[in-house]
């Protein structure tokens, strides 16, 4: 698929710009499109492991992420997925636990778009018109706790993000909210990763 | 280390806390749990335990649920209070984006049926990796069981999210034996009248199969609202779960009679 291709040499570029940007000088600021940091994580409805780079924006407000998630088929019982997703963090405050060790409350939503052949992002000419929305999108909600250790002597990488999360669907949070039968429970699932500061 | 004792606490809460499953990778994954496999084939031998003497009969129809859980098990309740009602067909459309979790709910809420029940598979079912989540769900999309010398054909005849034309062969193989039974019932979630989704010339050919093998009555779902047209062979369209109603079709003997029940 070309689109995947196209998408791991975009990550793949931004781990390497990132890692050559940082050689000439460590004091100046760096341009604004180099992430601040790379990711990887496991489940949360946006692939097996989902992995990107991303942003601390408006004075570290919000964490914005780029993801590329994979299920494989042994997985899915079915074609292999492919998710992009557009992750958003927000942490609610922070809380100094340790030397270098902050604990941070989080809470956030992504937005996922497939990108296989089963779905459609506009709905195809045989339908007659509003037949069906479109398929291929998807948002999740979490909560979660976030752990920052920041190195006192960076080499290469100069902090790490770890997180575990509480997350759903917008589809299932619609269903347990609007029908008893649909517990919350039912449609809770855990994520967890790290993020990677340069 | 203070650092880890602190994730690894909290990283246990978490997944002792939240039950099934604890990782989810993707809406359309399409792993269905071992114990929702295979419902088809399950109710089937449930049914072959159901004995009966006479010629009289009902079963019931409902259709279409969607999102709309709360009337599929209002439906369900009532459906269980009355005896005289020995199984349920679902005509389709299980699911509204045809996610596994869709799926799965409506399982697990059908679960409380006292009495077996049998599905078509409707056009929302085939979205996204639907179709594969019925066939290891439910089963095969067109089949037929036999009930009290009376015989039951569920039939797909969904086309544009399947992209293929409906098995109009296996459906004319299936009914050619329809002289050995009492009655014939045909089931297919797209109706023949009120929507065009199926093109003239599939239609003609269903109505012409129905009646060159006798069917006594062809119920469909999707439109999500009643119709009924009486000739040689009968068409009823049930209303979908938005409200809880159902229909049930009591058999008897050459016979039959329609009721739409609205609770």
């Amino acid at each position: 698929m070309k689109i995947k291709k196209r998408l791991s040499v975009f990550i793949i570029l931004l781990f390497f710009t990132k890692l050559y940007a940082q050689e000439p000088n460590l004091v100046k600021d760096q341009a604004w499109y180099i992430p601040d940091y790379v990711k990887m994580q496991f489940a949360g409805n946006i692939g097996v492991v989902s992995v990107g780079a991303g942003y601390q924006l408006f004075d570290k407000v919000l964490y914005s992420e780029l993801l590329y998630g994979y299920v494989p088929e042994s997985v899915s019982k079915a074609a292999k997925i492919h998710l992009i997703t557009i992750k958003n963090t927000f942490p609610i405050f922070r809380k100094e636990i340790g030397k270098n060790l902050t604990i941070t409350p989080i809470a956030g939503l992504t937005t996922t778009i497939d990108i296989g052949t089963t779905t459609f992002t506009t709905l195809p000419s045989k339908y007659p018109a509003d037949y069906y929305i479109p398929t291929a999108f998807h948002f999740t909600l979490f909560g979660g706790v976030m752990i920052h250790k920041d190195f006192r002597k960076p080499k290469i990488i100069k902090g790490v993000d770890f997180y575990v999360e509480l997350g759903t669907v917008e589809t299932y949070l619609w269903y347990a909210i609007t029908s008893k039968e649909v517990r919350l429970i039912d449609i809770f699932s855990t994520s967890f990763g790290v993020n990677f500061y340069f | 280390m203070k650092f880890l004792k602190i994730i690894t606490l909290f990283g246990l809460v978490l997944t002792f806390t939240n039950c099934n499953p604890i990782f989810e990778y993707s809406v359309y994954e399409a792993d269905v749990k071992t114990a929702h496999k295979n419902t088809t084939a399950k109710n089937i031998k449930l049914l072959e335990n159901t004995k009966l003497e006479s010629q009289d009969f009902k079963f019931a129809f409902i259709t279409d649920v969607h999102y709309f859980y709360n009337n599929l098990r209002r439906v369900i309740e009532d459906i269980n209070k009355n005896k005289a009602i020995l199984f349920v067909i679902f005509g389709g459309d299980i699911a509204d984006q045809a996610l596994l979790k869709e799926y799965e709910i409506f399982s697990d809420i059908m679960q409380n049926l006292n009495k077996p029940y049998f599905t078509v598979i409707g056009n929302h079912d085939y979205n996204s990796n639907g179709s594969i989540i019925y066939k290891e769900m439910f089963g095969d999309y067109n089949y037929s069981f036999e009930f009290n010398n009376n015989k039951f054909v569920l039939f797909d005849d969904i086309i544009w999210e399947s992209n293929k034309d409906p098995d109009f062969d296996w459906l004319s193989l299936e009914l050619s034996d329809h002289a050995e039974f009492n009655q014939v019932f045909a089931f297919a979630h797209i109706p023949v009248d009120v929507s065009n989704d199926l093109p003239a010339d599939m239609k003609e050919t269903y109505r012409s199969i129905m009646i060159d093998n006798n069917v006594s009555l062809s119920t469909h779902g999707h439109t999500h609202s009643y119709f009924y047209e009486a000739g040689k062979v009968d068409y009823l369209i049930v209303p979908a779960l938005k409200e809880p109603t159902y229909g049930v079709i009591h058999v008897k003997d050459d016979l039959f009679n329609i009721e739409i029940i609205e609770l």
